[in-house]
């Protein structure tokens, strides 16, 4: 069953202009209704609608691979397997939604391959196990065997495609009602060849328009129906929380007892362009200290988009720069904080698909799962963070009384901002060791908190204790601080820096009064890198080289290098190789003109027969040969014309000759064939002469 | 186990009657509606996305209309079906049927349906079929033998009706491909209308049940010279020339008590007032016993159907004005049916094995029993027998020590033929054959 003339056009560019395909959706309808005009047909067998079916399949195939890697298929099927929450489970199943919509997309332009070499092949029904790999292998089995084949069903792809075409152009948002009303109007087209005849014309439009008009109220009230719950959903904020380091809050490892997990893994690299590379990468800071974790006290308001300048541009400070740092991280989940030197103004060569700034200096980006970009700092020392306010002074009620001891051991109060800041440094560094192996309390009093014990008691723990005490006494004399999160950078490797998860680090951002700036301030012990590289496994060269591997594949997949054109271009050789496999081979006839449309494999021999031609000229002169006449009979009434007397003998050896390549499965020799060919232009002549002059020779 | 296939069982006749209603009520085209509205319901929760469900309302609304529509069909029929008396598995089974309307307008653009008796199995049958696929399944791999559907009866054509004016009968073209052997009942007919968007049929239905004998399928078969030698068959040739004037009687004689009644010559007895019988010359003719294995392990067993069309195909070929053929087999009790010179033809023999049915019980000693009590009238023996285990090898060999000629093809499932073949030791009968359910033309043509 054939689309009615125009559809499938009509439908490929609908879907173009729905998906963002305009150009190659038009120009696909134009060669797919193109073969209504072009006459030329291609003989194609059951063996090459087999081969174009197969490399559709694999087009598909890599189609799935490209979708599910550029969704993130990977890493959340990987956090699922690892973690089985809820959280992990939607994002895995967020994962494979959005691969199937992205393959959804693209599937007319997957199959449009086999659509157009039906449309241009010599026929209208392709059989069904050209297809179908199962029906195929009962087909080949039978053979083998040598049992009767069985008669397979045929097909006309024209309408699953058209199904196919106009699913896909669902696949984006709802911006306006466009679809629907396309929809509509495409599959009324569609269902127009099917109507019964029964009814006539003013019902049929009756019965559409109702339908139509009753959906548009029923799609509008689902649509609003689905964003009313989608506003029900609190849990929004979800997005956020599959990151290493929160926006929100963080969660500290303070109070936790035993050896603090680090991993040797590559999170980061960095390469110094310009300048010293920075020390610290930093990805965001939070402000309130309850129980063992630190807040920002941001909502979604907080978050203000940046706007980009270019498509990879994106302007975070309005200043000079003097450093350039290219920064490699992975964004797990597509949307995560970025490491970011201190006083950053700008990133670029970012692929992003949307960046925001939180007030506390954090920049979250939602893009690929691997992004390599330019951080353009240095210069001055303003930073996008917002100054101080009351909560960057605030601290817990519960340790005020721990705060105050070591505000007055250390005489703190009445000590300038550098002054304080020395005496701090000096403090812990001096009296205080870096640990990650944490003891229970031997002797715990009722009111410790776990940062009284690491200030008065233990006076050994990591750098979160480190940081949080450092902001917590800054605060007590008044100082406004926040604390901070990112990495350290330290591990060279050959020109660049790697970093790793065991480089996470907490310090101190510091409000500067004088500078009117905020300055890092890093109380933890400089021994702490020394501390953690003692850990270090003998496997961690392979590793590092595994590392180095599966980065440059995470570049190529999420099209952080060249490659990927390169890959798509390579198809071209194969496609190229197979059209000429199809189209090229000597068994296959390309028809001047349309040819005849019919499920026969082969023509039968001798078709070409002159013989024909003066079957047809003699017609003309009303010597038409009868329903079932052998053409021996009919020659014989031919020759009973007076006027094709002299044809009567040239004419029988015509026809012997002409049964012989008809009929005889030797066939003509080529002399033999040529023999009829002129003998038969020679008839066909004589034919053409007027009376008169035959009657004189 | 058994809760767990009987809920299986449910599921089947579940489907099964939806796909049946299904196929029924829409359209090709209402399929596709129908196909679209589903994908598009899967899809739409996912507003963000996509935005299937601007075409899911539009396709819904669509297949409710067209349901509606199908509400408001009144017309009524009366029907006639002019059905032939047998049709042949595998073979369409064309026939006309006299539809008339009975409403005062003119109905157009109507489709004739065939009702047939519902054909989803019982419990045990279809439990049978299941086991029995599992039994020959291998794993991880495709079963190019397996029947989609294994329990359908035959393949329907929708009937297009032509132009039906008022109170007029009009003749439908039908036809039905049967896809098994035995009684084909149709219950009805319904006449069906699509609505006007051409999604979904609204159904008259006409009461007219009525059946049809539908006959094993025929191989040809090679001529084959059957084993056995003439035997003096009692009843003489009479048995075939009961037809016409010929006398091939020698005498006349007195009634004696025993002589079978279709020994009297009735003309004789009126003329002379007491019973008078015709006493015949001896005759020797050949008679063959077609003997079939009815000890299927079930009802569907694709073998027994293939031996029972074997058993046809001799039933029809073996020229019936030369030799006696005897059909022997056990149903619900022991049978022997005879057919040549006159006695019955082949057609009536078809007839029998349309209906011949799997033996209920085992117990192959009937079969056994029943072929050695015929023996001794019989030139020869074909056996189309289901297995080749001990009981049947023995069963042969007794007959074989009889000195009866035999003919023994064994039907087994695809794929077993060398399997079975290397089993076969000394006990083999001269002419053995093994025929795989799927090559049994290609077997038969193999037969000397």
């Amino acid at each position: 069953m054939k689309t009615p003339p125009l559809l499938l056009g009509a439908v490929l560019v609908f879907w173009g202009w729905q998906t963002g395909f305009l150009i190659a959706g038009s120009l696909m309808g134009l060669v797919l209704e193109g073969s209504r005009w072009v006459e030329a047909r291609w003989d194609f067998s059951d063996e090459d609608f087999t081969r174009i079916w197969n490399f559709c399949t694999l087009l598909l195939v890599a189609a799935i691979l490209y979708a599910f890697s550029s969704n993130e298929g990977p890493a959340d099927l990987k956090g699922l397997l690892h973690n089985a929450s809820w959280l992990t489970q939607r994002n895995a199943g967020f994962a494979t939604a959005r691969t199937a919509f992205s393959v959804l997309r693209w599937l007319p332009m997957i199959l449009f391959f086999f659509t157009a070499t039906q449309a241009y092949s010599t026929r209208d029904n392709i059989p069904l196990q050209t297809i179908l790999i199962i029906l195929r292998y009962r087909l080949r089995t039978a053979a083998r065997l040598g049992l009767p084949v069985p008669v397979s069903r045929t097909f006309n792809i024209s309408y699953p495609y058209f199904a196919v075409c106009l699913f896909s152009s669902c696949v984006h948002s709802a911006d306006d009602t466009s679809f629907f009303w396309g929809f509509c109007a495409l599959a009324a087209w569609a269902l127009w060849p099917q109507r019964s005849r029964r009814f006539g014309l003013p019902l049929w439009l009756t019965a559409m328009a109702l339908a139509i008009g009753l959906s548009y109220f029923g799609q509008r009230g689902i649509g609003q129906l689905q964003s009313y719950l989608g506003n029900l959903n609190p849990q929004w904020l979800t997005g956020f929380m599959r990151r290493r380091f929160d926006p929100i809050q963080s969660q500290t490892e303070i109070g936790q007892l035993g050896r603090i997990k680090t991993s040797t893994k590559i999170v980061i690299r960095l390469e110094a362009k310009n300048g010293v590379p920075p020390r610290r990468l930093r990805e965001t800071t939070y402000r309130s200290f309850k129980g063992r974790i630190w807040y920002a006290d941001l909502t979604e308001n907080d978050f203000i988009r940046v706007p980009e300048t270019n498509e990879t541009t994106f302007p975070l400070l309005d200043k000079l720069t003097t450093e350039v740092a290219t920064i490699s991280c992975y964004l797990p989940g597509g949307k995560a904080l970025l490491p970011l030197p201190e006083s950053t103004a700008r990133l670029e060569h970012l692929l992003a698909y949307n960046v925001w700034r939180s007030p506390l200096g954090g920049v979250l980006e939602e893009g690929p799962g691997l992004v390599v970009f330019d951080a353009l700092y240095g210069g001055t020392s303003n930073t996008i963070d917002e100054p101080p306010n009351d909560l960057d002074t605030s601290v817990p009620g519960r340790e005020t009384n721990t705060l105050e001891k070591v505000v007055s051991d250390l005489q703190l109060r009445g000590q300038n901002f550098s002054q304080a800041l020395q005496t701090l440094g000096k403090y812990f560094s001096t009296r205080f060791t870096y640990t990650t192996w944490l003891d229970q309390a031997r002797f715990p009093h009722k009111n410790d908190t776990p940062l009284s014990r690491f200030l008065l008691r233990t006076k050994s723990g990591h750098c979160e204790y480190f940081a949080t005490a450092g902001v917590l006494l800054l605060r007590s004399v008044g100082i406004p601080a926040r604390y901070a999160v990112g990495y350290a950078v330290h591990e060279g490797s050959g020109q660049n820096y790697v970093v790793r998860q065991r480089d996470a680090h907490a310090w101190c951002l510091v409000w500067d009064e004088r500078h009117r700036a905020w300055r890092d301030f890093d109380p933890t012990p400089s021994t702490w890198v020394t501390a953690d590289a003692l850990d270090t496994s003998f496997m961690q060269k392979l590793s590092d080289i595994w590392a180095r591997v599966t980065f440059e594949i995470s570049k190529f997949r999420w099209g952080q290098s060249h490659l990927r054109q390169y890959f798509l271009w390579a198809l071209v050789p194969i496609l190229a190789l197979l059209l000429y496999q199809i189209v090229f081979r000597k068994r296959h006839r390309l028809w001047g003109r349309k040819g005849p449309r019919s499920n026969q494999g082969s023509l039968w021999p001798g078709l070409d027969s002159e013989f024909y031609e003066l079957e047809e000229k003699l017609a003309k002169r009303g010597l038409e040969r009868r329903p079932s006449e052998p053409l021996s009979t009919w020659l014989r009434r031919v020759s009973g014309d007076e006027a094709l007397v002299h044809l009567d003998v040239p004419l029988r050896e015509l026809l012997i000759l002409h049964y012989r390549y008809r009929f005889d499965p030797r066939g003509l020799s080529s002399n033999e064939r040529q023999q009829l060919r002129s003998e038969a232009r020679t008839c066909l002549a004589t034919l053409d002469q007027p009376a008169s002059l035959v009657a004189a020779d | 186990m058994n809760f767990a296939f009987k809920f299986l069982y449910r599921i089947y006749r579940t489907i099964a009657g939806i796909r049946y209603w299904g196929y029924r009520r829409f359209t090709r085209a209402g399929l596709c509606v129908l196909g679209g509205f589903l994908l598009a319901g899967a899809m739409s929760p996912d507003t963000d996305n996509n935005v299937a469900y601007q075409g899911f309302t539009f396709l819904l609304l669509l297949l409710v209309l067209a349901f509606c529509s199908s509400l408001f069909f009144r017309a009524r029929f009366s029907a006639t079906r002019n059905l032939p008396r047998f049709g042949t598995v595998g073979a369409p089974l064309g026939y006309t049927l006299s539809l008339k309307n009975l409403t005062s307008r003119t109905q157009k653009g109507l489709a004739v349906l065939e009702n047939l008796a519902d054909s989803r199995p019982s419990f045990e049958d279809w439990l049978a079929v299941q086991l029995d696929y599992e039994r020959r399944a291998r794993s991880f791999r495709f079963s190019p033998n397996r029947r989609s559907n294994p329990f359908r009866l035959a393949g329907l054509k929708i009937a297009a009706v032509p132009l039906s004016p008022s109170r007029q009968e009009v003749q439908v073209r039908c036809e039905l491909t049967p896809l098994r052997r035995g009684l084909l009942r149709l219950d009805g007919i319904t006449v069906a209308r699509p609505d006007p968007l051409g999604l979904f049929r609204a159904f008259s239905e006409v009461s007219l049940p009525q059946s049809v004998l539908i006959l094993p399928k025929r191989y040809p078969l090679p001529p084959i010279a059957l084993p056995g030698t003439m035997k003096y068959q009692q009843g003489g040739i009479a048995l075939a020339s009961n037809v016409g004037q010929s006398d091939e009687f020698v005498a006349l004689r007195d009634y004696r008590q025993g002589d079978p009644l279709r020994h009297i010559h009735w003309r004789s007895w009126a003329r002379a007032g007491k019973p008078v019988v015709k006493e015949f010359e001896d005759e020797f003719f050949v008679r063959h016993a077609l003997v079939l294995d009815t000890f299927a392990e079930h009802a569907h067993s694709d073998t027994f159907e293939e031996a029972t069309s074997i058993a046809a195909s001799f039933a029809c070929t073996i020229p019936s004005q030369e030799s006696l053929l005897d059909l022997l087999f056990v149903g619900s009790e022991s049978y022997c049916f005879t057919a040549g010179r006159g006695v019955a033809h082949g057609e009536q023999l078809l007839e029998i094995l349309a209906s011949v049915r799997r033996a209920q019980e085992p117990g192959f000693h009937k079969l056994e029993s029943l072929v050695l009590n015929h023996i001794s009238k019989v030139s020869g023996c074909i056996f189309v027998l289901l297995a080749w285990d001990q009981e049947r090898r023995e069963f042969v060999k007794k007959v074989r020590a009889l000195g009866v000629p035999m003919v023994v093809l064994v039907v087994v499932e695809s794929g077993k033929k060398a399997l079975l073949e290397a089993q076969v030791g000394y006990d083999r009968p001269e002419r053995f054959f093994v025929l795989e359910s799927d090559k049994i033309e290609e077997g038969l043509a193999q037969l000397k």
